[in-house]
This record gives C-alpha cells, structure tokens and sequence, in this order.
C-alpha cells in the first residue's frame, strides 16, 4: 500500500479550504506523530501561485498545492539522524516529534521547501497526511464509506482538485485520475517517486492577437500560425479564433520558438520567442501583400 | 469521552462541528449518510451531470472554531471609561469615543444601564429617538437573525427603523426594473432550471464584473464551481469583462476585457450599435416585445440629439478596449447561444455601484433582450444559481416574513413599530450630522416600482432627532462610504448614547459607550437553511444555487464562552428589564423556537421533530422528474407564467414594466422622473460625477475599485482570523499588523517607483490607507484595486479621522449617492492617487489600542497582543476556556 494524494492545478481554484483546514486541524493541537503547528507562520498545505503572461493581454495564474511530496526517498530521512524521519509502511513520511529536536538540516534537506523550522521547539515539522486521524479508530470516515478515512484537506476541497488513495491499487480512484491527466512533477523532485502527484501544473503558453491592417478595426479569424522550436525541431500549428487570439499551451520550457503567422492576401509575419516564461507575442496588424 | 458532532451553518456553508470534552476540536464539511437522497441528474450533450454527494464549504466556514475562541472575542460587557451618566445626557465626553479605553462590567451594571438610557432618552424626546441597525449575516439561522430576534425586540420597543441601501445590487435596484420589471427580484432575473438549460445549449458566457469563484451564490459555499467546470470542459466560452482580472476570470476566462471603469455602459452601447448595423439581433423577439425600440435605435446609431453614433470606435476612447475587440465581441454574442449576467446571481456587481450603475443595469438587460432572451441557450444567467429543486417544499429563508419571530405564524402575536421616522443607512452620519436629511425611496423597493419615489425627510415632521445608536453586528467602517463620515457621527454629543452589541471586537465597536458580548452560533440553538434567503423574498429560491438543498438543527455545540450570551438572551433580559420581557419571549426559549420553525414548515412532514435533532440536517432530495419551470420560457413561448414567485401580470405575458414590454424608453422614468439627468428614460452612457472626465481627475488620476471581498464574508471574518492574513493575495503580515492587498498596473508602478511588496498609500481628499502593493497585469492600467469589507480599521491617531493602516479603504470613497433620485451608492466611482509610503508605521497597533481589554484576558502574561496572536494563543485560549469550563463542573449538555 503507498498512501498518497493526487492534485490537480487544473481543478484547483485557490480557494484556500484545504488551506484553512489543515490549520484548523494541526494549529493548537499535537499528536504522537507531530508537535502542534504553530499559529502562524507554517503552511503543511502550501498554496504556491504564480502570475503567467506579461502583458493584460494575455494573464492567468498558475496554482499548486505544495504539501510535503512524501517522497519514495526522501532527502529529509538522508540527513536525519537517530531515525528522526522515518516512512511508515503505508508509505507516509513521518518527522519524529522527539528525535527530530534541534536538527534543521532536516529542513534545509527539503528540495521543495515543505518542511518548516519551529524555532520556540527546535522542531522541524511538516505535513502528516493526517495519519493520526487515519489511524484513529474514532474518527469519522468520509462520505458513505464509514471505512474510508481521507485527510483534511481532500475533504475540504469543494473542486474535487485532491484525491486521496492508494497508488499502489490500479483501480483506486486516485490511479485512475493519474491515469487520465498529465503528471507534472514539481520541477526540483523531477524523476523521483513521490506520493504526491502533481498533474497540470502548466508549463510556457506564447499567445497573441492578429488583426487586419489598423485602419480597419477588425480582427483576422482563422490566420495560421506555426510554431518551431528551434532546438528539437518539434511544431505547433493553430489557428486564430473568433477574438483573432492564438495561444499554444504546454510548450517545452527554456528552448527558442520560432513564430510565423500567416493569412491569404498578407504578408507573413514572423517573431522569435525564448520560452523562459509565459510570453504575449504581440498584438499582430497585417499588412497587404 | 468521545467526540460529539454537531451541526451548523454559515455564510460559508453547512458545517459538522467536532466537540470533545466541551471544547470545539475541528470543522468539517457535512458527511451525507447512506439513507439521504441522491442528487438530481442532468442530461446533457450526451452526458450525465450529477454532484458529489458532499456539502462544499467555503473557506470562512473552515474558519469557525478559531472564530469562537479568537483573541478579539468580546467576552465581557464593557463600558467606555470615561463615559458618565450624567442625567441630561450631555458632557459625556462623546469626542473620545474611538480614542478611550474600557472598563469591565457586569451584566447587571450594562443592562441596567442601558434600559435606564432607553427610558430617559424615550421618555425625554419620544419612542423615535432611539435608532438601530445591524450588519447583514454575522450569524445564521432563523432566531438569531436580524430581521428576528433583532427585529421583534426594536419593533416592539418602538424606534426610528433605518432602512438599509440594497447596496450589493443598487444600479440593477434603481435601474433594471424600468426596463423589464423584476423590481419584486431588486433588479435581478428569474433564473429558474437555467443549469439544466445551459449545460444542455448555451455556447458563450457573459461573465460582466463577476467573479463567481469569490462571491460563491452570496452565502452558498463552493456549491457551483463544479458546473462552470463542466461548461469550460465543454468548450464553453467563457469571457469575462471586469477591470480587474478576478479570481475566476484569472482560471477560467477564454478572453478577459478590462473597461476603465465606470465605462461599462458604453461598451454596451457600441455592442448595440454593432447588432444594429449588421442586423444581428432578434428581430421577431424585438417587434414582439420591445417597446420604442427605434427611439433608441436612432440614439444608439448617432440620430438623436447627441448626435454621436455609439460606434466601436467611440466606445475605445471610452473603455480603452480597442474597437476591432469591441466588435468581435458583438458578433461572437450574436452568433452564438449566449448566457451571462453581471455579479453574483446575475444582478450585481461591481459595475452597477457606479455613477452610472443604473445605465448599465438597463443597458445590460437590453442586450439580452435583443438576442431573445428566454429561449433555450439565450438568457441572464451568471453561472451559479438555477439548479433543479424541489419547489415543493417550503422552509423559511431568512427575509421570509413567514420564518422570523417577530411574526405570525411563528409567534402568536407580531411586533409592530409605532414609530414612522425613518433613516437612511448610506447618509446615517449626515443626518446626525446636519441634523437634516432629505432622500427619495424606500431602501429595498421590492414592494413596487413607485417605491423608489417615496419623499423621506428627517427628522419627520413632529418627530424629534435621534439620541440614542444602538449598533449591532459587523462593522460599517469597512462597508459603507466615505466613514471617517462615521467617526465624526460617533464623536457628536447629538448621539447621547451608543450600545454596540456583537462578537467580535471590530472596527466600530470602539466608538461605543457600552459593549455587550453576543456568542456565536455554535454556543447557541438556531435553526436555518443553506442559501435560502426567503422564497417569494427579493432573492426567492436563491438555494438553487447549490447541488442540495438542506435545513440544518444549528445544535448547541458548546456553552457560550467568557461571559457572553445569546442574542436572544441579550434582547429577552433587556425585554424583562424595561417590563415586556414575557411579551417579548412568549415564555420561549431558543429551542422552543426552532421547533416552531419546523412546525410551521414543510419540514415537519418529511421529518420528527426527534429525527430532526439527532441527525442535524434534512436533506431535501429533487424528484426523478422535477418540474421543470424554465426562466423567461414563458414570456417567449407565449404560455401562462409558470415560473415560481410570479406575479399575476406575468400569467398574461407581460413584465412588470407599464406596458409589460421591455422598454427601451421607460415608460415609468418618463411618468415619475423625466427630468432625472442620472437615469434618463433613454438609458445612456454618461460620465460619472467621479470619473476620469472630472477636473479632480487631473488630481487624483487613478480609479479605486473595491469589490465584494474573496477572503472574507462583509466584515465577519477577517479580523478574528489570523490564517486568513498569511494568504499573500488577502493580506501581508508585517510588525503586528495585517496590511490589506492593493494591485496596480506594473507600468503605473515603474512611473510611481514602487515595487512589489512596497508599502504604498491611497490617498484623496477623504482619507488616506497604507496598503501593500501588489503589482500585476491582472488590473486596467489606471485602475487600482484593493477589496472592501476590511473588518480592521485602525486609524493611526484612534478616533481621529487619520490615516488607517487596517485596509479600511471605504474612507476613500465617496459619500455621494448615484443620483439625486437614486439613491443608491456608487463606491466604485471613487478617484485617488497612490505613492510609495516611506513615513513612520506604528508597530501592531491594531491589537495594541483598545483592545488590551480584550485580547490580554486570554493570557495575561504576554506583553503584547501580537504575543498572543503569534503564538500559542489559541491553545492558551483552549486550555483557559477548559478550566473555566471545569468549574462549572462540566455540565455541558
């Protein structure tokens, strides 16, 4: 069995209910397995967002719901002395509350940042999946299976962004979700198993709009636009839409596209894009041929 | 001893509370059992749609067990220190409310002395003056709630009613119901199994100064957002027009416009220009049912006396979208099965709290009707209300006469307020003030059109002013206009005497003369339905916006905390003190009156009262065939109005306008307004009193938009809350102190120096706040935009009308009503500018000033209430409300 939560950007609106949720859990209140998070200051269930685009033209933000990844291998239990980490057979990485006093490399060790310093404790702390309430014969289950237990913040989720199971299980709900949606690790834990899974945490857009010559105030619909990236020689084709936007999602990041847009009876027009972040190309006039 | 769970309900959503030996231990959204009904099943495009069978809360609702124990919990009745009672009710140091601190008092000492000031002030100047007001939605449920317990204590004491603004919806109030009626709905359009319709035709949303994700259906949790997934997954075009790229838009928006704002109406006016000259609207539907459309049409195309066609072009100087967008847009609505709306539930949002909020209203609903509005796919409708019911069962919602004790059937006998002085809540300060106040209307004018042309004067003739403020619940300071208005109100000796009854110590708490501690929801009995705001109310059948419907027994889940009590036991001890306590009560308690409310429902069919209470919650399952009463179908397809909460005018085909038509010029302007240069009986674009054609523009070039809030609920949560502070796009945590969020566009930053994260002050001739930037392509270039609702206000200099360092950013806008017929308030139309602020900060002053006396009780050996919000507080907070909770030997039912 290898407990695990799948999440997913797509769905998720940051509405900060898994967010508040753990808090409300863990914030006061300690267990076997953990010391109370403190107040303020720590965040088990990470809201990490970004700004995509760099123009009005084209914005959107990206949302990632960082927990501790529970990793297969964790860099934490490397550096933890004493067996201060350990993975318990479900596979829940677990930083022990006495063991683990005093040792901050624990949390330096961290490549995504989710395990946090408790200075009053000298404690470093993070994410437990909720396994003192899996484990706890009295708490209530979920939904109509009384059995099945999830942690906090899938519960809370109104946008069924988290799924909670067993990855180990093909037809768990959570593999099945996997299964169907692209898998997009958080880039410093690239290659490894976790049991976090991220899925479309998006990568580049390039976006633009084209439009008939100034003069004319119209946008051209159903211009053709190539992309080419410069190093793997990999195309995108689209077309402009009813706005006379094009947008090409899900590029590969740091390569050089090449841009050539093109409609009957204009001269093409061409533009170079370095895929560092998410780019709005240009508002595009044609002119006449 | 085992957790006892029990449940509830908030703004944000049903919840089960986790109560272990007498102390709340978490909250949890509603776990549905085996034996509750399944979900209604829509079929559509060869697909089922059902929802998960789970209540969704929104993220206040989580925030409920460290709302009960926060460190701003009023816990006992205070008095101001230097306030005295004198017997004249002058020189009572009335300039130091806001500045002064408190002393603790008993119950005893608080009631009395404020029934004493009751009889003194009512005996000296008459029952009119004493006034009072509350916020809407502190709490939930249908004892508790203002138009309740509130109501029967001030009907039956007698007093000077204020009406409140309809302040979330006033330009589709004032605006829409000249031109298609609704005014029984505030403005707002029917939008009866429109899911079902839309998920089954529609093709492109309109999403106009909406964002869905945050306003979440009003109070119904995160109940919708799974169905405006399933329309994006369906290759709906959702485009969004709001000059601030908002939380849904950021997610979802196929395409984002971003007017200046205010210009809203002349993006309409050029989308129908473009209808016009192509001939792409519905013209069958228009000679049908629209009336002096071509009177109109030659205003829009430039043959009326402006002579200025409302052409794309023109609409660009105005918006700043360019016209070939402008155009693209028209088409893509004409040509394809179009829904949208604005705000909320299709009838708000923050463009019709503009200057010129009605025109747009107007402007917006004549679009809709030139596509056909009514017929299937082509509708207003905003996403998140509609979904299938069932109609046939009743539980009151909260403006439900029906479902309030302060009337039959409910009590045995009504109250009834002899007094017919009124107020108006946007102008409250300056009629306090001025001693003088004129206005039109009568607040919410749901009860007819003519409504709005009632003539109010204060103090009435005969009347005498008011003396006496009894406040309660929230606070107005990060709500209305213009309120440092408010503080100069507090600090006048008109105002003898101020009572402040509420939970939490927020901003207007300080100005009163005696603190009286309420308890929240959970430390007392209520009884309440998600989202149902009333049936045959102004938002009638508003629990169509969630995938359940669901009355919840708001069980008493622990004993009320510190010294606080029960509203109810607040106005039933004050009753008894001034000689009506047994009238008041009806020899009810809390529990008796629930049982009332499922009395006199349809509840007490479906389930025992026994049932009822063990379990929680009833959850109303929506039969296989629901009836079917599709919005606005019946005005296209000619049948007898079907749709629930009609009127009998509707039965015949007609709206509720004087011709039953859509009137392109209002037909009801022209008879009680035809003068109005605000809202005209054509409605047009005009510049606004406070835009960027005004001369103050050459001052103060930036607009300030400060929608409803997406990280609290009004100003219930925010303050009480730490967690919501560490949410980077709600607040920045600095010293002690939660600075609010202002956005500005990354080229008018790189002008004005100012980087991310920079303090920066908002500024105008009204006030000034110190806000932290946050510097984004989400917002029109001259726009800034910084949410309103700020449950914190925190002036530097305390009861000083100086700058604030709490986000209270409703002491820049302005106090000027839209017009001078409509009444209805316009924050959005509000000039500033904004440098970066580089001046001395105090350190947590927020926590520091006034309310040692309330948050130090929760550990009096920290030195600083930051000390207490930032560390162990809330344990702390637990393990003391054990104790005391051990000495009353444990005795929790």
């Amino acid at each position: 069995m290898r407990l695990g939560i799948a999440i997913d950007s797509r769905m998720c609106m940051a509405c900060y209910c898994c967010f508040i949720a753990c808090k409300d859990e863990h914030c006061g209140y300690g267990s076997s397995i953990s010391e109370a998070q403190p107040m303020m200051g720590q965040f088990w269930m990470d809201i990490r967002e970004w700004e995509r685009g760099d123009n009005s033209r084209r914005i959107k933000t990206a949302t990632v719901p960082t927990p501790c990844s529970h990793c297969s291998d964790p860099a934490c239990m490397k550096v933890a002395k004493n067996g201060a980490v350990y993975k318990r057979p479900d596979g829940i990485v677990i930083i022990d509350p006495e063991k683990a006093k005093g040792q901050k490399a624990i949390v330096d060790a961290c490549p995504i940042g989710a395990i946090y310093w408790n200075e009053e404790l000298q404690l470093p702390q993070k994410c437990t999946m909720c396994a003192e309430l899996l484990d706890d014969p009295e708490y209530l289950g979920y939904l109509d299976d009384s059995k099945k237990k999830v942690p906090r913040c899938v519960e809370a989720c109104p946008n069924n962004a988290l799924f909670f199971g067993d990855l180990d299980d093909s037809e768990s709900e959570i593999s099945k979700v996997i299964a169907s949606n692209r898998v997009t690790q958080l880039e410093p834990l690239e290659g490894q198993e976790t049991n976090i899974v991220h899925l479309n945490i998006p990568t580049i857009f390039l976006a633009g709009t084209v439009y008939f010559p100034k003069e004319q105030d119209e946008v051209c619909i159903g211009a053709r636009i190539k992309l080419t990236c410069r190093e793997t020689g990999e195309k995108w084709d689209t077309k402009t839409n009813y706005f006379g936007d094009w947008e090409v999602e899900w590029l590969p990041k740091n390569k050089t596209i090449d841009i050539a847009i093109s409609f009957n009876g204009y001269k093409p027009a061409t533009y170079t894009s370095f895929t560092d972040s998410d780019h709005y190309i240009d508002m595009t006039y044609l002119e006449k041929e | 001893m085992t957790e006892k769970v029990t449940h509830s309900i908030c703004v944000g959503g049903p919840i089960a509370i986790h109560t272990k030996n007498g102390i709340i231990r978490r909250i949890r959204p509603i776990i549905f059992k085996d034996e509750d009904p399944a979900g209604w099943v829509i079929n559509a495009r060869g697909k089922k749609y059902t929802p998960y069978r789970k209540s969704t809360v929104a993220l206040h609702a989580m925030t409920e067990k460290i709302r009960a124990y926060a460190y701003d919990r009023i816990r006992y009745p205070m008095i101001r220190e230097d306030f005295v009672e004198t017997p004249d009710g002058q020189n009572r140091n009335t300039e130091n409310r806001g500045k002064s601190g408190y002393r603790r008092a008993s119950w005893d000492e608080a009631l009395d002395l404020v029934t004493r000031e009751i009889q003194r002030i009512q005996g000296t100047y008459g029952k009119e003056s004493v006034t009072a007001i509350t916020s809407s939605h502190h709490s939930w449920g249908l004892v508790g709630y203002k138009l309740s317990a509130f109501a029967r204590f001030f009907r039956m004491l007698g007093y000077t009613q204020i009406l409140d603004n309809p302040d979330s919806w006033e330009g589709f109030t004032w605006g829409a119901p000249h031109t298609y009626g609704y005014h029984w709905r505030l403005g707002g359009a029917e939008t009866f199994d429109l899911l079902e319709d839309a998920l089954q035709n529609v093709e492109t949303m309109i999403m106009w100064s909406h964002d869905p994700d945050s306003t979440r259906g009003g109070y119904a949790a995160n109940e919708s957002t799974m169905w405006r997934h399933w329309l994006d997954d369906m290759g709906i075009q959702f485009i969004y027009i709001d000059p601030f790229n908002n939380f849904s838009s950021v997610k979802q928006a196929d395409k984002w416009f971003a007017p200046r704002p205010g210009t809203d109406a002349a993006l309409c006016e050029a989308i129908a220009y473009v209808w016009l000259t192509e001939n792409t609207y519905d013209k069958g539907y228009i000679e049908k049912h629209a009336h002096r459309f071509d009177e109109w049409a030659d205003y829009i195309l430039g043959n009326a006396t402006d002579c200025t066609p409302k052409t794309p072009q023109w609409a660009e100087t105005e918006t700043g979208i360019p016209a070939a967008d402008i155009k693209a847009l028209a088409r893509r609505w004409a040509s394809t099965k179009t829904m949208g709306g604005s705000g909320l539930r299709g009838g708000f949002g923050g463009v019709c709290r503009t200057a010129n909020g009605t025109e747009f209203a107007r402007l917006m609903v004549q679009l809709f009707a030139m596509q056909g509005m009514g017929k299937p796919g082509q509708n207003i409708w905003s996403g998140n209300t509609g979904a299938p019911m069932d109609y046939g069962f009743w539980f009151g919602g909260y403006s439900d006469p029906l479902a309030s004790i302060a009337n039959q059937p409910v009590a045995d006998n009504a109250a009834v307020n002899c007094v017919t002085q009124k107020l108006y809540r946007p102008n409250l300060p300056d009629a306090i003030l001025d001693g003088h106040y004129e206005w039109y209307g009568e607040g919410f004018c749901g009860g007819g059109i003519d409504l709005e042309f009632t003539e109010h004067i204060y103090p009435e003739p005969g009347c005498s002013k008011i003396h006496m403020f009894y406040r309660y619940g929230g606070t107005f300071m990060g709500t209305m206009l213009d309120t440092n208005k408010w503080v100069r109100m507090y600090r006048s000796p008109e105002l003898q005497f101020v009572v402040n009854q509420d939970i939490h110590f927020h901003g207007e708490a300080r100005f009163a003369d005696v603190i009286l501690p309420a308890c929240t929801n959970m430390e007392r009995y209520d009884i309440g339905e998600l989202c149902n705001s009333g049936n045959g109310g102004y938002q009638s059948h508003s629990q169509t916006g969630n995938n359940w419907q669901i009355v919840v027994f708001q069980d008493k889940a622990i004993e009320p905390l510190w010294e606080s009590h029960s509203d109810y036991w607040i106005f039933s001890q004050l009753a008894k003190r001034l000689g009506w306590g047994e009238k008041y009560t009806e020899g009810r308690s809390e529990l008796d009156w629930c049982k009332r409310f499922w009395e006199k429902s349809d509840l007490c069919k479906r389930i025992s009262w026994e049932d009822f209470t063990r379990k929680g919650y009833y959850l109303a399952g929506v039969p296989e065939n629901w009836e079917r009463h599709y919005a606005f179908r019946w005005f296209v397809d000619g049948y007898p109005c079907d749709t629930p909460n009609h009127k009998d005018f509707q039965e015949e085909g007609k709206l509720g306008t004087f011709t039953g038509k859509f009137e392109f010029v209002s037909e009801s302007l022209l008879y009680w307004a035809p003068y109005d240069e605000t809202r005209t009986p054509i409605a047009t674009y005009k510049h606004s009193w406070e835009g960027h054609h005004s001369i103050k523009a050459k001052k103060y070039p930036f607009h300030l938009i400060s929608p409803h809030p997406r990280f609290d609920y009004h100003t219930h949560t925010g303050s009480s809350t730490p967690w919501l502070w560490e949410i980077p796009q709600n607040r920045k945590y600095i010293n002690g102190n939660p600075y609010l969020i202002a956005r500005i566009h990354p080229e008018k930053a790189d002008e004005k120096g100012i980087k991310e994260g920079d303090f920066v002050l908002l500024f105008n001739e009204r006030g000034s706040v110190v806000c932290i930037a946050n510097i984004t392509y989400r917002v029109e270039k001259n726009t800034i935009h910084a949410y309103c609702s700020s449950p914190i206000y925190n002036p530097v200099k305390p009861g000083e009308t100086s700058m604030d360092i709490g986000g209270c950013v409703n002491v820049l806008v302005p106090g000027r009503l839209i017009g001078s017929m409509v009444p209805g308030m316009s924050p959005n139309s509000c000039l500033m500018d904004i440098c970066k602020y580089e001046g001395p900060l105090p350190d947590c002053q927020c926590f520091e000033s006034k309310l040692e006396s309330v948050a130090f009780d929760a550990d009096p050996d920290a030195e600083t209430c930051k000390e207490i919000i930032e560390g162990h507080g809330f344990e702390k907070i637990q393990i003391k409300v054990m104790e005391k909770y051990k000495d009353k030997d444990g005795s929790v039912k």
